[in-house]
């Protein structure tokens, strides 16, 4: 029997995304009713990324993540492997760690005592004896073990589902691809201090847009100036500007963009779509549009060698989905972690290598401050643009209108390559549309195989 | 011999007094520059080689307090020098930074000033702050902490030379700091 607290006709949940017209209904931004079984049927089901091996190191280490409305302690065990556990005492249900991180020798609920080990075994119970008559069972009463844990090159993933595929066969070609995009800069880890901040915008429109490149020369053109972002190692070639006839600011005066790299210019881009709605998209990495700061990574062999001829030309962004960003200007993930409706925590974990000299690690961590977080130059305009989406999303006359994901649309043909599958052109909303498209079929409960089969991208789009 | 050492002793404390009011001054004139959003004359307050650093801090237990704030070379809010700073300032200046047009109302209260140590040329101070902000029509921001700063003597002024804020909040809750502190 399925535990279902709500649910939505299949038929409702399809007229709610439109492949074929590119439309998005409003509702799935405001319904408190679509956002339960968001949470049961995506949060409930999906591999959803902990945290990364580097930050919990040693036996003991531990951080508090998040699966859905689940609080996860994701612990460091003594022979290295890592377990994942609901944190909530099998007694009466309080956390038995109210910390974000730390090193913990046990866990102790601090309602009556029960006390765990890091394993989450139950190991002392007060009155044991006395209290209970010696009767309770303490090998049945440990801390609840997450569904399944797996790690992809140290990318420490969840389920809550039992039955999900393994990691690897969820993440697929294009999942592995994005994180590989991290993974293969180096011996990576972690930076101590995850940013965590919360916005008031419902959780898709924050991951939808990290596939939006139409937007950065718009939202960020206070950024991309000389002296707030770093120059990239590359120089700035001049591309062929775009069409901005008629667009003007509110003072009437023409909006101007200086028409370089990802500003005002138009530039190649490549964009994959991913079973389960895992996909990639922005710049080629021979486009103007392409701005990692630190590219040479692509060129170890190591490196060559496991992207392969198309994922060497990839340089977007990659969503894991539902909820992993990992971007590659500097390599950091953000986790957008839906609250309710209309609040998203975001969380930022920024990577560096190992084996980085002090001076460049020191301009990633310092650079990576600056551009993304709550002050970062580019996501403190983002905010804006997502809270007043969802706001606007709740009135009864602005919620009939559809959003509009059309750029493209009709034109996407699809090419297989290499497990991939890929599209080029200029800008499009082909991820964000497959994005949506993909959340529609895992609304609707399907087994995994039809999951997978219905998120397998066709010939085009 | 005991007037001697008692007016040293009053000395002491009228210097300390003026040193006190120096301070104050500096900071309240700070604020008022922040507050009606005259930021090239508040970097003007601070020396070429500053540091702006705003740690992240983290909900950890008790016997791990040490590992509380975010240290310099870890992740931070802000991670700033004075040019960085300068190119916060410049994005600002754009008419295209739309976070701060319409602009967010603030108010900086400084309290709880303490010159923790007095060196003659080099101060280190700490205050307490209210920074309080509107944007737009409903939205309402507090952010309450205590920066640790370390001040440089400039004739009967100072400079910035070192800034750290530090946040009572964890995760934060707001959506931006488009803002300084």
């Amino acid at each position: 029997m399925k535990e279902e607290s709500t649910a939505i006709a299949t038929e409702e949940i399809d007229g709610l995304v439109s492949l074929e017209r590119g439309e998005v209904d409003r509702r799935i931004y405001s319904d408190p009713t679509i956002f339960e079984l968001e949470m049961e049927r995506i949060f409930g089901r999906a591999w959803l990324l902990l945290c990364h091996e580097s930050q919990i190191p040693e036996p003991g280490d531990f951080f508090q993540s998040v699966m859905g409305r689940d609080n996860v302690l994701v612990v460091r065990q003594k022979d290295g492997s890592i377990k994942a556990m609901l944190n909530t005492c099998a007694h009466r249900g309080n956390a038995v760690c109210r910390a974000e991180e730390g090193n913990a020798k046990s866990f102790l609920c601090t309602y009556h005592g029960w006390s765990y080990g890091i394993d989450g075994r139950l190991n002392g119970v007060p009155g044991l004896n006395i209290f209970y008559n010696g009767e309770l069972d303490k090998s049945r009463h440990g801390l609840a073990s997450v569904a399944q844990v797996a790690n992809y090159k140290g990318f420490v993933f969840g389920t809550h589902d039992s039955s999900a595929p393994p990691l690897e066969e969820f993440l697929g070609p294009t999942g592995r691809l994005g994180l590989d995009t991290i993974a293969l800069r180096g011996d990576m880890e972690v930076v101590p201090g995850i940013q965590k901040f919360v916005i008031e915008c419902n959780w898709k429109i924050a991951v939808d847009n990290l596939f939006d490149w139409y937007h950065p020369q718009i939202t960020h053109a206070s950024a991309f100036q000389p002296n707030v972002l770093p120059s990239t190692s590359r120089p700035q070639v001049r591309a062929e500007r775009i069409d901005l006839s008629g667009v003007n600011m509110q003072s009437g005066a023409a909006l101007d963009l200086p028409g370089n790299g990802i500003i005002g210019s138009k530039f190649e881009t490549v964009v994959v779509l991913g079973e389960y709605g895992h996909a990639i998209g922005g710049p080629t990495t021979t486009s103007t549009g392409y701005f990692e700061f630190a590219p040479d990574w692509r060129d170890s062999p190591r490196a060559k060698a496991a992207l392969g001829p198309v994922g060497s030309i990839v340089a977007g962004h990659p969503n894991i989905f539902p909820n992993a960003w990992a971007t590659g200007a500097l390599p950091q993930i953000s986790l957008r972690i839906p609250r309710d409706p209309s609040h998203t925590e975001i969380w930022w974990f920024t990577f560096v290598d190992r084996n980085m000299p002090r001076e460049m690690r020191d301009f990633m961590v310092s650079t990576a401050c600056r551009i993304f977080g709550p002050a970062g130059v580019l996501e403190q305009d983002d905010g804006e643009n997502w809270a007043q989406a969802t706001a606007q999303a709740r009135g009864l006359a602005s919620r009939r209108m559809k959003h509009l994901l059309k750029m493209g649309l009709g034109r996407g043909t699809i090419i297989k390559e290499g497990g991939l599958s890929r599209i080029e052109g200029l800008t499009s909303e082909y991820g964000q549309l497959w994005t949506y498209y993909s959340w529609a079929q895992w609304m609707k409960g399907l087994s995994w195989d039809e999951l997978k089969t219905a998120t397998t991208p066709g010939d085009t789009i | 011999m005991a007037d001697d050492s008692e007016s040293t002793r009053s000395d002491d404390r009228i210097a300390a007094m003026l040193r006190h009011y120096e301070v104050e001054r500096f900071y309240y004139a700070e604020a008022a520059l922040l507050d009606s959003h005259r930021y090239e004359e508040w970097l003007a307050l601070f020396s070429d080689d500053a540091h702006y650093f705003m740690p992240i801090r983290r909900t950890r237990t008790q016997r791990e307090m040490d590992k509380e704030f975010t240290k310099p070379g870890e992740m931070a809010f802000f991670d700033d020098t004075k040019i960085l700073l300068a190119g916060r300032i410049a994005k600002l200046k754009t008419g295209r930074s739309w976070a701060e047009d319409p602009p967010s109302r603030t108010r900086h209260l400084i309290t709880n000033i303490r010159v923790v140590k007095d060196e003659g040329g080099r101060l280190e101070v700490e205050s307490n702050f209210h920074v309080y902000r509107t944007r737009l029509n409903s939205e309402e921001t507090s952010w309450i902490g205590s920066r640790r700063d370390v001040l440089r003597c400039v004739g009967r002024s100072f400079l910035i030379a070192d800034r750290r804020i530090f946040l009572e909040q964890t995760v934060l809750l707001s959506r931006n700091l488009s803002n300084f502190f």
